[in-house]
């Protein structure tokens, strides 16, 4: 009789589920793609629910459920934090006490009353435990050192394993307010972009700048010899504010702060200095984490390394950790955000309480639903949409004709995504030898700012033609969460950062055979097995989902034509 | 001013607000954003469920026309707010539309069925079309958000015909009764709504009232203790037991 587990995670931000089997994943989503709230904190019972149905399986049938964290260790350091930092906690308390009191406390009751869960199957984790977990357990690898860097969890903000046969034993942390993703955080807001969103467009930002406030930086974020580091807490605001994470101190040092919403134009003199600042805040975290990972490197005498964490999602400190720590190889799982912690907690429980066997957990791109076509194709004919339905060669083929032509793709294929990335199954795809294609997607097809790059999908087995991916990094760019330098920008303009890299994904035929097949057929008419892959959403919205979503975003952006599994879609129908 | 007599208050209301009260207009349009993609939202979400696929077409016309409409809110309040104000502040927050209960856990389809969904759908526009009749009265002084408002209520005005006329159809078909519970269920859930959202603003103030108290009564005297003992150590620190007992994976702490 099979054994199904399930990892839930929420109530901070980015909620998710993951339910195994026999230790293997069946699916796997982020709460967001049902609510179409993006990073939807809320307890992620559409995910649960949805995962469990694709399962078969009742919630009765669920040998354990596993929260991702403990909330009762949480809120203890929540309130010590509050009362060491009176009077100025005063509206933190109050906000936080508030929602805590009537909500966050009472998970155990929720998932109850809500999912149905029984009182005596349910377990809770422990924040950085269930990171760790879902790096550690969802690698090939049965030794291993472990490296988990976020926010804050419980009171840890970064912890540093050991995995092994006996399960992960933890060595040594890092605890609030001292943290290296708060830090980030903050200069996140600094740099006027929305908190636990704008991450990546600091590390965006970035490239354009040199980083010449490293010394200002360092001076309030000090990096010890040993890999800890410590935060000068008179520059920062999170420990004690509920709205603001740095403080004026910080604007003495570095200047005033880029207001939320303007435009960045690096050729003007403030904007240089934002980027300045972004390359420099990169720079020093890149630093902390190759001081972490040497340490650990020194603990452990490993030469594997799991990284997990909302901050393991910095795809160019990745590739630092790779070239500059000893660590030989480097495993980050797709969705190493919080979401991800939904499947950490799983694995831990299947692991670790449950003592169930460690088994290959089958990580592919594609863990969420899918929509059978009988049903888009009945959608698209009510919805008076110009389709034409295609047989799998004709469909890849006519793909490629279209991105060979200059056109920008919707391209939903099977299962979506796990984590935050597009891999091929929710995405907009074109060519990336058009350099003007960077531009016309930003401003025409996903509404977003200018400066941001596009990543390459590229086969993997010329990866190495253009990129130049370091030795052990395979993993990670499978996810695309490794940014590598680019041999020749000319070749692939579009998905060439200006400082001549790229965030590429590396497409492997057995956990994407549609999409390698693409790269096949886009090779042969324009010479590369390569395209401009970005995430099937418009700004501040979540990934589409299904196939009404999926229409409904071709019909409000600028996107030429759309595949919805094997239909073919031009402009037309409903509002034109 | 011009105006029905029966919409006088809340034209007077909404002139204290967008008038006396600075940036408030600019978080009005922020909020309306939210409000407009919740609905979108939801129309979507009818699209999917809707047993009557002859519908689908219409409910998607009008989840287009909701998105476009977050879309201009979201564009105006910027440009009326400027950067860095407090409707910015507003469009940031990604939990708004959650927090204020714009959307709930499942869809309105879900909650209401397609009857009762297509008469709140035409409660609500018809509302909608009437306060923003108020604004556009109201804003002479601004055209460029005055066209925008005009834009919009042309879209209403198709909303509220086609859920009129669906409202119309099942009268027609001897379901004259359901129809106009369904829409007496949804002016008293929008009442209901209306004190709940005022009893939230209440609860937020009395709760905050009380948890001063207990901030500056309770938390104090803590707080100087706490000062007096040794801070959190700095550091890597190493973990007590590497390995956490299996019997602990049931404590919430």
């Amino acid at each position: 009789m099979s054994r199904y587990v399930l990892g839930l995670s929420g109530l901070y931000h980015d909620s998710g589920a993951a339910l195994l089997c026999d230790g293997k994943i069946v699916a796997a989503a982020n709460e967001e793609r049902f609510s179409r709230l993006k990073h939807d904190s809320s307890l992620p019972v559409h995910a649960a629910r949805w995962c469990l149905s694709y399962a078969g399986v009742k919630i009765e049938d669920v040998e354990l459920v596993a929260w991702y964290e403990k909330p009762l260790r949480k809120f203890e350091r929540i309130l010590v934090n509050q009362i060491l930092e009176f009077p100025r906690s005063f509206t933190a308390f109050r906000r936080s006490t508030f929602s805590w009191l009537t909500d966050k406390l009472w998970v155990r009751n929720r998932l109850i009353k809500e999912l149905g869960v029984p009182a005596s199957r349910l377990v809770f984790g422990e924040h950085h435990r269930s990171h760790a977990a879902s790096a550690f357990y969802a690698s090939p690898w049965t030794d291993a050192a472990v490296l988990t860097v976020d926010g804050v969890g419980e009171w840890a903000t970064t912890t540093l394993y050991q995995g092994g046969g006996e399960g992960l034993a933890a060595r040594s942390e890092l605890r609030f307010p001292h943290s290296i993703g708060l830090m980030y955080s903050a200069f996140t807001a600094y740099l006027g972009f929305a908190v636990n969103d704008g991450e990546y467009k600091v590390m965006g930002m970035a490239p354009y700048g040199r980083p010449r406030f490293v010394d200002e930086i360092r001076r309030v974020f000090r990096l010890g010899d040993d890999g800890a580091f410590e935060v000068d807490l008179d520059y920062f605001s999170w420990h004690w504010s509920a709205t603001d994470s740095f403080t004026e101190k910080l604007v003495a040092l570095l200047g005033p702060p880029r207001f939320p919403g303007e435009d960045f134009d690096p050729k003007r003199p403030e904007d240089q200095r934002f980027a300045d600042i972004a390359a420099s805040v990169q720079q020093v975290t890149e630093d902390a984490l190759v001081g972490l990972a040497t340490r650990l490197h020194r603990d452990t005498g490993q030469r594997r390394l799991c990284l997990a964490g909302g901050v393991a999602l910095n795809s160019v400190a990745n590739r630092q950790i790779l070239l500059r720590s000893p660590f030989e190889e480097l495993f980050v799982q797709p969705a190493a955000g919080d979401a991800g912690g939904a499947l950490g907690a799983a694995l831990w429980a299947w692991n670790e309480v449950l003592g169930g066997p460690r088994v290959d957990v089958g990580l592919v791109p594609g863990l969420g639903q899918a929509s059978p076509d009988e049903q888009t194709g009945e959608m698209l004919s009510d919805l008076k949409a110009h389709f034409e339905r295609l047989d799998d060669d004709t469909l890849v083929e006519r793909a490629a004709e279209d991105v060979a032509d200059g056109k920008v793709l919707g391209w939903v294929q099977g299962r979506f995504e796990w984590g935050p990335r597009s891999l091929g199954h929710r995405s907009i795809l074109a060519d990336p030898r058009r350099a003007d294609m960077r531009d016309r997607i930003n401003a025409r097809v996903k509404y977003r700012e200018l400066f941001r790059p596009f990543a390459p999908s590229i086969r993997a087995d010329v990866a190495h033609r253009y990129v130049d991916l370091p030795a052990g990094g395979e993993q990670p760019a499978q996810w695309m969460l490794l940014v590598a330098p680019v041999k020749d920008p000319e070749i692939l303009p579009a998905t060439t950062h200006v400082d001549g890299t790229a965030r590429v994904q590396t497409v492997y035929e057995a956990q994407n055979p549609r999409y390698h097949r693409l790269l096949d057929a886009v090779e042969a008419r324009t010479g590369h097995p390569a395209l401009l892959n970005t995430s099937f959403n418009l700004k501040g919205e979540p990934m589409v989902s299904s196939p009404v979503q999926a229409y409904a975003t071709f019909k409000r952006s600028g996107l030429d034509v759309l595949y919805l599994g094997n239909f073919r879609v031009e402009r037309g129908g409903v509002d034109g | 001013m011009n105006i029905a007599l029966a919409d006088r208050p809340l034209w007077l209301l909404s002139w204290l607000v967008w008038r006396l009260i600075p940036g408030r207009g600019a978080v009005k349009l922020a909020e309306f954003s939210f409000t407009e993609l919740g609905s979108g939202l939801d129309m979507l979400a009818a699209v999917e469920e809707t047993p009557r696929r002859e519908m689908r077409a219409r409910y998607f016309q009008h989840a287009l026309d909701e998105l476009r409409h977050s879309e201009l809110f979201r564009n105006r309040a910027r440009a009326v707010g400027g950067s860095g104000g407090r409707a910015e502040a507003v469009l940031d927050d990604l939990g708004y539309i959650d927090s204020h209960g714009i959307r709930g856990k499942t869809s309105l389809f879900q909650q209401l069925g397609e009857r009762e969904f297509l008469a709140f759908v035409w409660v609500a526009e018809s509302r909608a079309a009437q306060q923003f009749g108020v604004y556009i009265d109201l804003l002479g002084t601004d055209p460029s958000t005055k066209e925008m408002f005009n834009n919009i209520a042309r879209d209403e005005r198709f909303h509220i015909a086609y859920s009129r006329a669906e409202l119309d159809r099942m009268i027609a078909e001897g379901e004259g009764r359901a129809a106009s519970w369904a829409v007496l269920r949804v002016r008293v859930r929008r009442l209901g709504e209306a004190w709940l959202r005022f009893s939230r603003v209440l609860g937020d103030v009395m709760s905050g009232l009380w948890l001063g108290i207990i901030y500056f009564i309770g938390v104090g005297p803590f707080a100087w203790l706490a000062r007096r003992t040794e801070r959190p150590k700095l550091g890597l620190l190493p973990v007590a037991a590497a390995l956490p007992p299996r019997e602990l994976a049931w404590e919430m702490g």
